[in-house]
């Protein structure tokens, strides 16, 4: 980028400066998602769906695409049933609370000070394996 | 000559603090050049701090899967706008909710476009905030001193699911009531205190009005103040601590 502009004196050891050099390709960005979203409404209208009628259940309730890993998650914990009539809904909640959990406290669990991917392959594999469960999830309860 | 000798001289010729009728100096407010070369920079030195900032250099191992977190905040401030202006015609009761969702569509200006940006960019702030976490991670980007800032994250990312979860219900049509319906069941499963959670969470037994409220209230004040907090801890930290370092 400074190059083009013949401004190499801009350049400093660090790296590009912010402004313009780093503002440009962030703004560019910008303009990218900006083209997305509006793509989006006017191709894909909010849709608009019958008011509420507390007493007609719908046949099929489900959340947002963002809750559908959670629903389906709940859904897998019934086969828990054999454990007793406790265990299913019980399960379902504290297994969900507790990867939260273990999410915020990341940082403090993962002693490992190496940062490079190939160096730490145990929590890459670990951030893999749950990717694809949330993956799995998501599409098992969009299906069912 | 630097810049700064530059700046210096240029000064050196202006007229000083005495010499100045008011006149001019309310001219170099409005034409806004006064943050910068008048009045106010020379009291708050905004131009040496502007100058300071601009130029900070962005470390060259930044490429484009940097631009997750900066993606969050712009599609964060398209809600901020578009939920203000829906605001203006938007009416909390379960008698008028819905009708005032389909007149914002079908009779306002416009309407459609600002509910569908804010339908559309409350879907795109969820996966961008997704992606955003998924490179602090593979980048082991969390690691200390950059611990703390990975705990204010994840708290933005439930923030993030908590505007989705209560906005859901506001447009009080048959997806969102019974959607909301089986959601709020959910923490009644937790043991012992379960069935006062999701009381608390309903305002009642059922999914009601006095739930719309609620949810509403949390949608449109609680979790925009809590949000503004903790985004400023998040920025303010990762200000302080730079981006991390290459790989």
């Amino acid at each position: 980028m400074s190059e083009v502009l013949g401004e190499k004196a801009n350049k400093t050891e660090e790296g590009e400066p912010f402004f313009p050099n780093h503002m440009l390709d962030q703004t560019m960005m910008v303009f990218v998602m900006l083209a997305i979203l509006v793509t989006l409404v006017m191709f894909f209208p909010a849709p608009m769906e019958p008011p509420a009628d507390p007493f007609v259940t719908p046949e099929h309730i489900k959340p947002e695409w963002y809750f559908l890993s959670a629903y389906q998650a709940l859904k897998v914990a019934e086969h828990f049933s054999f454990l007793g009539a406790w265990a299913p809904k019980v399960l379902g909640i504290l297994v969900q609370a507790g990867g939260l959990f273990l999410l915020v406290l990341l940082p403090f669990l993962d002693k490992n000070p190496e940062r490079h991917p190939r160096k730490r392959p145990f929590m890459i594999a670990m951030g893999i394996l749950a990717l694809i469960a949330l993956a799995a999830l998501t599409i098992w309860g969009k299906l069912s | 000559m630097n810049e700064h000798e530059k700046g210096k001289a240029l000064k050196e010729q202006q007229p000083s603090f005495e010499q100045r009728s008011g006149l001019r100096e309310l001219f170099e407010l409005f034409s806004l050049t006064g943050f910068v070369y008048g009045p106010l920079d020379e009291r708050l030195n905004i131009k040496e701090a502007l100058e300071k900032n601009l130029k900070k250099a962005v470390p060259h191992h930044v490429n484009w899967l940097f631009c997750f977190g900066g993606l969050s905040l712009f599609l964060f401030t398209v809600q901020a706008v578009t939920g203000i202006m829906l605001l203006m015609y938007y009416r909390p009761t379960i008698a008028e909710a819905y009708k005032s969702v389909v007149y914002v569509t079908n009779n306002v200006p416009f309407g459609w476009l600002v509910r569908g940006l804010h339908h559309w960019a409350a879907n795109l702030m969820i996966v961008m905030v997704f992606l955003h976490m998924a490179r602090v991670f593979f980048y082991g980007a969390y690691k200390p001193p950059r611990d703390f800032n990975w705990v204010t994250g994840v708290i933005l990312l439930m923030l993030t699911l908590g505007f989705g979860f209560t906005g859901y219900l506001l447009p009080w049509n048959q997806i969102s009531y019974w959607a909301t319906t089986v959601g709020t069941e959910a923490p009644g499963a937790v043991p012992v205190v379960g069935g006062l959670l999701t009381t608390l969470i309903r305002g009642g037994a059922e999914v009601s009005q006095t739930t719309l409220t609620r949810f509403f209230a949390v949608h449109v004040v609680i979790l925009p103040l809590v949000i503004s907090f903790f985004l400023m801890g998040h920025f303010f930290m990762i200000r302080k601590q730079g981006i991390s370092g290459p790989l």
